[in-house]
């Protein structure tokens, strides 16, 4: 197994330390999944995640100027990783005013994924600072549970408003309940709401439109004014908007009712997508 | 009896000394002189030792009178022996950029009659706050430790250390400082084998020319508290100047220091001491940090109570060889009976007891660990301590630990004493 790559550009390096500083706050502990192609950073819906899941990817070429990869085997070209987000995030934001920055897979006593800076500095030598950070190589047969979730068929489809004023509204509302409820239409309408004995809070979104539908049938059989509605965790729903420092290019939310909420974001050139199950 | 005066940006650079003190202890003493004011302290498990002196020319104004005693032989003339509670002083210097912007004057005087130390504020709009801490009677502790005659010393601009700084998290405990003649290295330092699973190790390599001044004299790898260090790099960026770093060999303490026109400040820092067995690998085996301190502690007292040699029960101790220059508690006299309490300051009651505060560490643990990969903090300090004022009266302010040792020491040495 081998992976080395250098970041030499100074935005592809700002984005990527970006990215990774989104991870660091949606997931504590993430799988990172290196493929010729593709990075990808997982969280699969375990029950210690709260079956909260993750899929983060991002193309390789749009991020570095070198890039080799060797997985296990031919057919399995691929290197799963798990590692704490924050020690990697960590470490990128020491890149700051970096010159280059290398990112490889070593063996010191145990796997370690090294990020190697040399920094511009204002005298002539340049610094040169070096993170190693442990990993865990996740073997072959635990791979199944680390694919691509399947996008679940939505029963509405909604773009999100500003997800800052998301954010701050979801964070009142958790002082009064555990559980939001989030529902939209296919009129651009979406609701957050909560309901406890005393009181209930609702805040209503308008316009925000619906991307087009996949299929011509479904648009045809829901009426548009009826609402798909999940009930969350709001904690879950707040961490994932904490996690979103910048708006996103492309946000999208798409209902299951009762089932699950899925988010599918663009962030400039990375696509994440984040899945809260409803609590039972 | 103290009475100076400073401006609201002086303040900010006093509160700073003493935020950067309180990273190191507790307590603070307070010690006015003709020097000037000297702020001091040091850490529990004496691995630490801070010193901050202000100049007369730092305040506004600076007066310091001592009152004379005068008895049957000869006269006294007495510090201030002012211990101040950090949990006093820090919150008065606290939000230091508001206390800039609308402190007009600050006076700190102090009352001879009562234990009393007054921080008085005049600020913007008329307002006028006064602080009345009191404080406890304590002779302070002082270091003799050259710094000049160190082999290695570098002098670094505080925001080359402080970018090296922020690589390390702040739940890193020490750090370890590696110097060749081409390269200086600032690395993490872990001494658990659990910890390197978990945590990242971190480095980075800076050349000669970023340094003010560099002379590396031996070839060295240091490992020390990193709290402290970010203690004094905070206060360095407050006063825009330097900060030096002077050390030699593993277990040899090292000192961060300042100097300026108006103010000096010194951090001397006890360093690991290298096993001459234990490989550089960091997953040797090793005691954690606080264990060995108050090991260490426990070894000395231990042996001043048997009178045996320090070195037979840590080999790789450097301390005996570096002896001359560093007075420790235990070295040979064991019929003094205050000699197993020569690491604590000794306070004195108003009311003229004397009593003896044993350390804390001291006490803990009895058991001296039997590995040879045993790595101990070298402890360095040991204080002004006198059971008898008596004793120490033609030596007003260099009151040091054993009293023959000491009086040679003062004799021959060009030693100086913070």
């Amino acid at each position: 197994m081998k992976f080395r790559a250098k970041i030499v550009d100074a935005a592809c390096l700002n984005h990527f330390t970006r990215v990774s500083a989104m991870i660091a706050k949606l997931a504590k502990t993430c799988t990172l999944r290196i493929s010729p192609q593709k990075l990808n950073f997982i969280l699969s819906d375990k029950v210690a995640n709260g079956g909260v899941s993750m899929w983060c990817e991002l193309e390789q070429e749009n991020f570095f100027s070198e890039f080799q990869m060797e997985g296990v085997s031919a057919e399995n070209n691929a290197i799963y990783l798990e590692l704490t987000s924050e020690n990697l995030s960590r470490a990128l934001k020491t890149a700051q005013n970096a010159r280059a920055l290398k990112i490889k897979l070593t063996n010191k006593h145990f796997p370690c994924l090294t990020v190697s800076i040399e920094l511009l500095s204002v005298s002539s030598s340049s610094r040169i600072v070096t993170h190693d950070i442990p990993v865990k190589v996740i073997p072959r047969r635990l791979w199944k549970d680390l694919q691509e979730p399947t996008v679940p068929d939505s029963d509405v489809s909604i773009y999100l408003p500003v997800l800052k004023t998301m954010k701050s509204i979801v964070e009142k509302m958790k002082n009064i309940s555990n559980y939001l409820i989030i529902e939209a239409n296919l009129n651009g309408e979406l609701n957050l709401k909560i309901e406890t004995e005393l009181v209930c809070v609702t805040t209503h979104f308008k316009d925000l439109g619906n991307p087009p539908l996949a299929s011509e049938d479904a648009s045809q059989d829901r009426d548009p004014e009826q609402m798909a509605e999940v009930h969350i965790d709001i904690r879950k729903l707040l961490q994932f908007l904490a996690g979103q420092q910048v708006n996103p290019t492309k946000a999208v939310c798409n209902i299951v009712t009762n089932k699950i909420v899925h988010f599918d974001l663009l962030h400039e050139d990375v696509s994440l997508q984040y899945f809260i199950p409803a609590f039972s | 009896m103290l009475k100076c005066g400073m401006s609201g940006s002086q303040v900010k650079v006093f509160g700073k000394a003493i935020q950067a003190l309180s990273r190191i202890s507790d307590e603070l003493w307070l010690d006015p002189s003709e020097k000037g004011l000297a702020l001091r302290s040091v850490n529990s498990c004496r691995s630490a030792y801070g010193y901050v002196l202000f100049s007369p020319v730092f305040f506004q104004h600076y007066q310091w009178s001592t009152s004379v005693k005068v008895n049957e032989n000869d006269s006294t003339t007495s510090n201030l022996n002012c211990k101040l509670g950090m949990k006093s002083i820090l919150p008065i210097f606290r939000c230091l950029s508001s206390l800039e912007r609308n402190v007009e004057k600050c006076k700190i005087f102090t009352r001879s009659d009562q234990c009393k130390v007054v921080i008085q504020f005049f600020c913007r709009h008329g307002i006028r706050r006064t602080h009345n801490v009191c404080f406890q009677e304590s002779q302070p502790l002082q270091v003799i430790f050259e710094k000049n005659m160190c082999s290695n010393t570098l002098i670094i601009q505080p925001r080359v250390l402080a970018e090296a700084v922020v690589l390390f998290t702040s739940s890193q405990e020490e750090v370890t400082l590696a110097v060749t003649p081409l390269s200086v290295c600032l690395k993490s330092s872990s001494d658990e084998p659990m910890d390197l699973t978990n945590s990242v190790y971190s480095e980075m390599f800076v050349g000669p020319d970023e340094f003010d001044f560099f002379q590396i004299g031996v070839d060295t790898e240091i490992t020390f508290c990193f709290k402290e260090l970010k203690g004094m790099l905070t206060f360095s960026e407050a006063t825009h100047a330097p900060i030096a770093i002077h050390f030699d060999f593993p277990g040899k303490p090292m000192a961060l220091s300042i100097d300026d026109m108006l103010l000096e400040a010194n951090f001397i820092l006890a360093t690991l001491a290298d096993e001459p067995s234990r490989a550089s690998s960091p997953q040797s085996q090793c005691l954690s940090q606080k264990q060995k301190r108050s090991d260490l502690m426990c070894s000395t007292n231990n042996n001043s109570k048997t009178g045996k040699n320090v070195t037979s029960k840590a080999p790789g101790c450097i301390l005996r060889k570096a002896a001359p220059k560093r007075l420790y508690p235990n070295e040979t006299q064991t019929d003094i009976p205050t000699l197993e309490n020569c690491g604590s300051p000794i306070m004195k009651r108003v009311n003229g007891d004397i009593s003896a505060v044993p350390e804390s560490s001291v006490s803990n643990t009895e058991e001296v660990p039997g590995s040879s990969h045993l790595r101990k903090f070298s402890c360095m300090f040991f204080g002004a301590v006198s059971s008898d004022q008596q004793e120490h009266f033609d030596h007003p302010f260099d009151s040091l630990a054993i009293a023959s040792d000491s009086e040679e020491d003062m004799n021959n040495g060009s030693s100086s004493t913070f």
